[in-house]
Parts: structure tokens; sequence; C-alpha cells
């Protein structure tokens, strides 16, 4: 049986909502970055999955919720980015204070938007699932859902809310997320520009088919990562992404990537094939 | 002859990246369900605001265009022919 406590962890403002695995043998830990938004909801059952094989290769993994998302305290109106960074912080200081073992972060898609030079000087290392770096195309993305439920939902005034939110300097909603207009300003300055030397291995998922070319997009934000990190090991997963089908996928060849890399850290020679 | 021949061979593939883009987005149709005159929006029920918007990344990333938002259209997303015209339009 898998041991799970379930707990709500105080955060620099409020509770945050943890689902800790323990295995008897702690060889490492694992912090789990919840990506924003949407993309939490699509990442979410494949966060539980690797949490339960890092478990099993004797890994604690941690999953959270930020504060104001999910089941954790507080409004997300009431939340920024420097806030989300001081919690992780915070867990990140707790487990080193208690725990010799090395400790790493899991960090979906827009989870990079979090990163910051604090919490990587806690890291021993960080697994990145398709990494998005830019934080403008991010936000671009997110307003575009609220042009696009405009168009879906037959309206004429789709930028309304955008719009009468620049204007007031208050409040936006986006697709049923309320925040503040400074939150997502926030999280359109992040770029790698924003960390400084990446002294920690990189362990980079990158979702390709396997006819596929990478994109220039994609090309460049794994070459500036590459600039600026130690240690960078890219691996290709070929399958479909997960996150973004309509319906529930899984990603077997990612899991299993997943579960090498955790033995291989564990064994202290982390060196994916093929790369 | 061969730039006419040169320029649908593009819109076929523009069309056939499209689809493959689709299929990964929407994967409980068949292959054969997919063509050039496959209806999108208002036809298809999981066609809704998140899946316009992934689509939209999407195709920024795999054809290295940057769209407007004012490319954000019912008559833009009406079909795959409809994104293939406006693929090639922003490359």
């Amino acid at each position: 049986m898998v041991s799970t406590r379930v707990e709500f962890y105080p955060g620099a403002k409020g509770p945050l909502f943890r689902i800790i695995r323990t295995p008897e043998q702690v060889l490492a830990h694992l912090l789990f970055i919840a990506p924003l938004f949407e993309q939490a909801n699509q990442t979410r059952h494949h966060i539980s999955r690797s949490a339960i094989n890092g478990y099993h290769h004797g890994w604690q993994t941690i999953i959270f919720d930020h504060y104001g998302t999910g089941d954790s305290g507080g409004e997300l109106v009431d939340t920024s980015l420097v806030l989300w960074q001081q919690d992780i912080v915070k867990q990140l200081g707790e487990i080193k204070a208690n725990s010799a073992q090395a400790i790493y972060l899991s960090l979906p898609l827009s989870a990079v938007l979090l990163l910051s030079d604090e919490i990587l000087s806690y890291v021993d290392g960080v697994l990145l699932l398709q990494p998005d770096f830019n934080g403008k195309r991010f936000v671009q993305q997110f307003k575009r859902l609220a042009l696009a439920a405009g168009f879906t939902q037959r309206k004429t005034a789709i930028p309304t809310t955008i719009a009468a939110a620049k204007k007031r300097q208050q409040t936006i909603e986006i697709a049923g997320y309320t925040m503040q207009e400074n939150l997502l300003d926030q999280l359109a300055a992040q770029n790698l520009n924003q960390l400084t030397d990446v002294k920690v291995p990189c362990y980079w998922f990158e979702w390709l088919a396997q006819s596929e070319a990478l994109s220039p997009g994609r090309a460049k934000q794994q070459q500036a990562l590459a600039n600026k990190s130690n240690k960078l090991i890219i691996q290709q997963i070929t399958e479909m992404k997960f996150w973004q089908a309509t319906e529930l996928q899984i990603s077997p060849e990612f899991l299993r990537q997943e579960q090498l890399l955790f033995s291989q850290l564990i064994a202290g020679a982390a060196e994916i094939s093929g790369c | 002859m061969t730039s006419v021949q040169s320029s649908e061979q593009v819109s076929a593939q523009t069309t056939a990246q499209l689809i493959k883009l689709l299929i990964a987005i929407i994967p409980n149709y068949d292959e054969s369900f997919w063509h050039a005159e496959t209806e999108l929006f208002g036809a298809i029920a999981e066609f809704d605001s998140m899946t316009l918007v992934t689509l939209i990344g999407e195709m920024e990333e795999s054809f290295d265009i940057t769209l407007d938002d004012d490319d954000i259209s019912a008559e833009n997303f009406a079909s795959v022919a409809s994104l293939t015209e406006l693929v090639l339009e922003r490359s």
C-alpha cells in the first residue's frame, strides 16, 4: 500500500493542499509544481501517476495546489507570482532542513514561469515537461481564451472583459478564472533571461512526433537553456501531447522514461540514452 | 504550370499537417473523418474555446506563423479548408 498523507500546509499567505507520498526509505524528494490555470487540470492525472511511480522508486513525492487554486486556501484574485514563489521556497526550505537527500522539481508546461534563482538554489535538479519559458506567449494564449469563448458563444463584444479590466486596472476574468490583471503582467514578464546561470542538471522531456522537426520556437528555447545550464539532457517523447487532447490520454513512453530517470538519478548515473 | 502544381502541393501539405494537429487534439474520430472539407466550428462538439486556442498555439508553432486576434473568427475556423487558407495567408 502506498503511504499517502493529505494535509493543509501553512503557506506564506494561507493553507496549501498537499498530497505527500513517503516511502519507508526516502532516497530523494520530488516537489511537483503545478502548471497554471487550465494546464493544472490537463496534467493532474499524469502528475499523480508520476508521483506514485516516483514513490515506488524510493522518492518522497509532494503534490500541492498553489495558493488560490485547486483545494488550497485563498482566492486566485488575491495571489501573485511572488507569493507562489514564496510558497515553493518555503516548502523547499523545510525539506532541505530535514533531509540530506537530493531535492528535485517537476515542472510541466507553464510551471517553469514560476522558477527563480532562489528556488533553483534549493534543488539538485529539475525535470522539465514540455516547458514553455515564454511568459508573453503563455499569457497571449490565455487571453485568447476570452476571445475564443466570445465567438464560440456567439457574442459580439468579445474582448469586453479584457478591455473593461484594463480600463479599471482591477480584476480580469478569463475562462472562469478571476485574477488581478497584474498577475498576468508578472507572468508575461517571465522568461529565461530572468534566471542567471542554471547550475543544476535539467532533464527536459520534449513531446515531438517521430516524423516532425522541432519548431524554431522550441529549438530557440532549448538552445537558450543550453546556454545557461551546466547540464541539459533532452529526451524526445514521440507520443501525443496528452494535455492537449479533448479526452484523457496516457503517455506511457514518458512515464517509462521518467521512471528510468528516477532510477538513474538514485543510482547517481543519470545518463539518458539517445540524447 | 509548375507554379500551380507547386502551390497545390503546398496547400495539400498544409492541409495534411493541420489534420495531424487536429487528430492529436481531438483524437476520438477516425482518421477517415478528417479531410479538407471537414467542418470544425459549430460542427464538432469538442471544438470549444480551449480546443480552439490549443489549435492556434500548435498552428503557430508548427507553421512558424503568428496569428492576430482578428484571425480568431468563426469564418477562419469553419473548416479544415478555411484553416488551410489562413495558414497560407500568414506564411
